[in-house]
């Protein structure tokens, strides 16, 4: 994300430097006092002051002066307000557009109230290209500008692996066309030389017997060229499949949490069903059928060139017809699926909400309801349907009286002896190709643009950057000391959910987690889990920053149990070893037990073998847990994560899985987050979230003496 | 102890409860930082956050004042800004504008779509401006059946209040998205 921008020449002699100064931000300020929309205003801070410029008029306000400064989410915008003592400043205002940017602004002017003169650097992108202004799909570089979009370049980086395999398509293609534009040909001479000529019975078999063999090839050869496409298309499309996925795992989870899910879901499956799709059905006959139309045209015009010219004055008239109404059936197909798509989340609404529906007795509301989307799109449906049937029998129209011109003005050359009937004949054919040919050229673009932008998708997350490790991390021994050196971070950059977290965690210590929802609890554990990154400052493991830790040996020391329990489609074995895929059946075994799974497991009738997960054997909630806990002890971590591991379960599962985590828990540096205190009776210190920081954090006893937000939440659950 | 304790409790599912309508009296001033100060019975508040309720049906009544302060407690609601004074009307205005931005398009100049997504060239109450929706994700939501909210790549936030008052063109260009 660009935090310096070039500002205007005229903007820029504003800001005044001394000697030593210089610019570290500029940003534009997109709205005016007034609340408009304006682009003459910026916003620039350099080491020491800040200046708002607002077309000629400046504002210059001394950092030093000032104690902090915030970059304030708003609806659709934000502001950036200054402190000064007790008084708050708005200084910009400014649309979503640059909400990001002025959280790091913020940021950056909060470094230099401090006295430091560290520069912050945004590794966000950008989501429009400064240079076209087009959208960037959020890839680090615009498609446009670098040269990277376009169809053609596209094409040809997917088919670059698969040369052989698209000539060979190719050569049938060129074979289907010579022997489609062959036929009418030899039809001519069936007429000129044997049917008006004085032909021998033996030359009309042989032509007969020609006719024949191409119709024949042509319709093998059709055969195996959509063989051959469609394969190539289904192969192209389990490549992508793949490399997608393989993307996907390696990709940060910012990326995934970044896109909506199906999003995701849709370029593996729906993109890349498309480009075999697309293969199967459009490319097979992209090029068969270009050089048909190239060859017929060039055809008609030896044949006839007078015909010729006449016949393709209406080709302007019926592809622009086409595609006229190709733009209004788009469209108001388009509408009909909208509402399709209205009564279908109408009824799934209903539906689902059956019970609600029927508690307030509003069955006979929802029928109202549902009648009217239904009426609407009943009716949008029978328009469209009349609009189609009249669209056909316009182009027919059309065509036909091509044909009949040909017809007329043809025959009239035929009596006068400028034309054999055998030439009219095949003039004919070829016309009818072209006709036939234009409609489907006329849906090529349309399809390629859909191509286009699959692959767009698709290559935009192919393409996406994964943070390599550097070379330099190490596979470390975890004793398991903990050290948060004023950690910060947020989903969104604008939005911090935790700041500035201080704290040391001695190994083998277990810290209760506690606090109202939406604090950062589980963020915090997250971080501690390596799904996320710090934006500012460090954690440590053992002295060491995370960040330099290999993931591989970071992971392998790690266990975790989470509320919802995720159980694999598999057995109860596979799903144990699932964190220590070498682990020997004994090992599984001391863990199931460990983790108190082990009896209920006996009990089974296929025992470990049972297979659980989405269609198979169901567990309760908590032999779920208890195996999710095998699963996490199995390795014996050095470092044990517990988010509300036991809050979905009954009193006595959870008592028994209490017991089964005190075991555990010993000697491992543990963080367990939970609602309920008691369950962490046994935690060495609490931790108490709240505002984004670290409230409170002792033993039991101290944060009772100190008759916090600790001391409210136990005094009222011993209460209940 | 805890006695105490529960006494907190029940005072503060009190304060959950209860609505306070704010009175005409309030007196609400522009701070010199540009913000909106409140003084009601006694109390002084240096900075309050004003909060639409209804943003798009009602956005001028029942507006929730809050602590700027710790968690943001309401302070009250003012259920009719057109019935304060016109001084008070015009401090919350500004500085309603201050929070929320959400442009109402007036005029649509242009929409091309290019690649998944589509580009407005539209004039709207703050000026005209040009911006990009991403056509894959869910970027026009229907409030009603006339009525629209675009959301484009940015998050900012765009407003048709009557898809019926455009023109037969422009309403033919939005078509794709309705």
């Amino acid at each position: 994300m660009i935090l310096r921008y070039d500002i205007p020449h005229n903007a820029e002699s504003m800001v005044e430097l001394s000697e030593g100064e210089k610019i570290y931000y500029a940003v534009p300020i997109d709205i005016d006092e007034k609340g408009n929309w304006t682009d003459d205003s910026f916003f620039v801070v350099t080491t020491s002051k800040l200046f708002i410029i607002r077309g000629k008029k400046k504002t210059e306000i001394n950092i030093a002066d000032l104690d902090k400064a915030t970059a304030e989410p708003g609806i659709g915008g934000g502001i950036l307000t200054v402190r000064q003592g007790d008084s708050h400043k708005v200084l910009a205002h400014y649309s979503s557009r640059h909400l990001g940017r002025y959280a790091y602004v913020a940021r950056g002017i909060n470094i230099l109230i401090s006295g430091r003169f560290e520069e912050v650097i945004s590794n966000e992108y950008e989501k429009t290209c400064p240079i076209c202004g087009r959208a960037i799909p959020g890839t680090k570089r615009c498609p446009k500008c670098s040269g990277e979009g376009g169809f053609l370049s596209m094409f040809v980086k997917m088919a670059g692996p698969y040369k052989k395999d698209f000539l060979g398509v190719f050569l049938i293609m060129v074979l289907v066309a010579v022997t489609t534009l062959l036929n009418p040909e030899v039809q001519k001479h069936l007429i000129n030389d044997v049917l008006s000529g004085n032909g021998s019975l033996k030359t009309a078999y042989a032509l007969l017997a020609l006719m024949f063999t191409f119709s024949a090839s042509i319709v093998v050869l059709n055969i195996m060229k959509s063989n051959a496409s469609a394969r190539l298309g289904s192969k192209i499309a389990a490549d992508l499949r793949r490399q997608l996925f393989e993307k996907y795992q390696k990709l940060p989870l910012s990326f995934i949490g970044d896109r909506r899910p199906g999003e995701l879901l849709n370029r593996i499956t729906q993109d890349t069903r498309f480009i075999s799709d697309f293969m199967a059905d459009v490319f097979c006959n992209l090029f068969a059928i270009l050089f048909i139309f190239i060859w017929d045209i060039v055809f008609m015009m030896v044949l006839n060139i007078k015909l010729a010219l006449l016949t393709f004055i209406l080709v302007p008239f019926v592809s622009a017809l086409m595609i006229t109404f190709r733009k209004t059936i788009g469209r108001i197909f388009h509408l009909q699926y909208k509402k399709n798509d209205d009564v279908a989340s109408e009824l799934q609404d209903v539906i689902s909400g059956m019970r609600v529906v029927k508690t307030y007795g509003k069955e006979k509301d929802e029928s109202e309801r549902f009648k009217s989307v239904s009426g609407i799109f009943a009716d949008i449906q029978k328009k469209n349907e009349r609009f189609w049937a009249m669209f056909d029998f316009l182009v027919n129209v059309l065509m036909g009286m091509g044909l009949v011109i040909v017809v007329y003005f043809g025959g009239l050359d035929v009596f006068n002896y400028k034309m054999t009937p055998g030439e009219l004949y095949q003039f004919i054919a070829y016309t009818l190709l072209l006709f036939q040919y234009i409609g489907w050229l006329g849906r090529l673009p349309r399809e390629i643009s859909r191509l286009t932008s699959s692959l767009e998708r698709i290559y935009d997350v192919l393409a996406q950057d994964v943070p390599e490790e550097s070379d330099t991390v190490k596979d470390i021994d975890i004793k398991g000391e903990i050290t948060f050196d004023h950690a910060t971070f947020g989903y969104k950059s604008y939005r911090p959910v935790l700041e500035d977290i201080n704290a040391v965690v001695k190994p083998g210590e277990m810290i209760g987690i506690v606090g109202a929802s939406g604090t950062g609890k589980s963020t915090l554990i997250n971080l501690l889990m390596r799904l996320y990154e710090t934006d500012d400052g460090r954690i440590l493991v053992d002295g060491t920053d995370m960040k330099d830790i290999s993931r591989k040996s970071y992971h392998s020391q790690l266990g975790v149990v989470l509320q919802e329990t995720f159980l694999f489609s598999g057995t109860i074995i596979d799903n144990i070893r699932f964190s220590k895929p070498d682990a020997t059946t004994e090992e599984i075994i001391r863990a199931a037990k460990l983790a108190n799974a082990h009896d209920f497991i006996c009990a089974l009738p296929d025992g470990y073998n049972t297979y659980v997960g989405e269609k198979g054997y169901t567990l309760s909630g908590g032999e779920r847990q208890r195996i999710a806990i095998a699963r996490a002890i199995l390795p014996d971590p050095r470092i044990l994560i517990l988010d509300e591991a036991t809050a979905s379960l009954d009193t006595e599962s959870e008592f028994m899985i209490q017991k089964a985590l005190e075991r555990l828990t010993k000697g491992k540096t543990t963080f367990a987050i939970a609602h309920r205190l008691s369950t962490l009776k046994n935690a060495d210190r609490i931790m108490v979230i709240d505002g984004h920081h670290i409230a409170e954090i002792g033993t039991h006893s101290e944060l009772l003496d100190r008759k916090g937000i600790y001391y409210n939440l136990y005094t009222a659950q011993i209460q209940f | 102890m805890s006695d105490n304790t529960l006494n907190i409790f029940e005072q503060k599912a009190e304060e959950m409860t209860a609505t306070r309508i704010i009175p005409v009296s309030a007196v609400f001033t522009r701070t010199d930082g540009g913000f909106v100060s409140l003084d009601l019975d006694g109390k002084h508040y240096d900075r309050v956050r004003i909060i639409r309720l209804f943003p798009f049906s009602d956005a001028n009544r029942f507006l929730s004042v809050r602590e700027y302060e710790g968690d943001g407690k309401e302070i009250g609601i003012i259920e009719d800004l057109d019935a304060m004074s016109g001084e008070t009307k015009e401090v919350i205005s500004d500085q309603l504008t201050l929070c929320y931005f959400t442009p109402v398009i007036s005029r649509i100049y242009s929409i091309k779509d290019e690649y998944g997504y589509a580009y407005f060239h539209v004039m709207t109450d703050k000026g005209e401006c040009r911006f990009a929706i991403n056509m894959g994700s869910n970027a026009v939501s229907k409030l009603s059946d006339t009525r629209l909210v675009i959301v484009d790549v940015d998050e900012n936030r765009f407003e048709i209040r009557d898809v019926d008052a455009l023109s037969q063109k422009e309403k033919r260009m939005l078509d794709l998205f309705l």
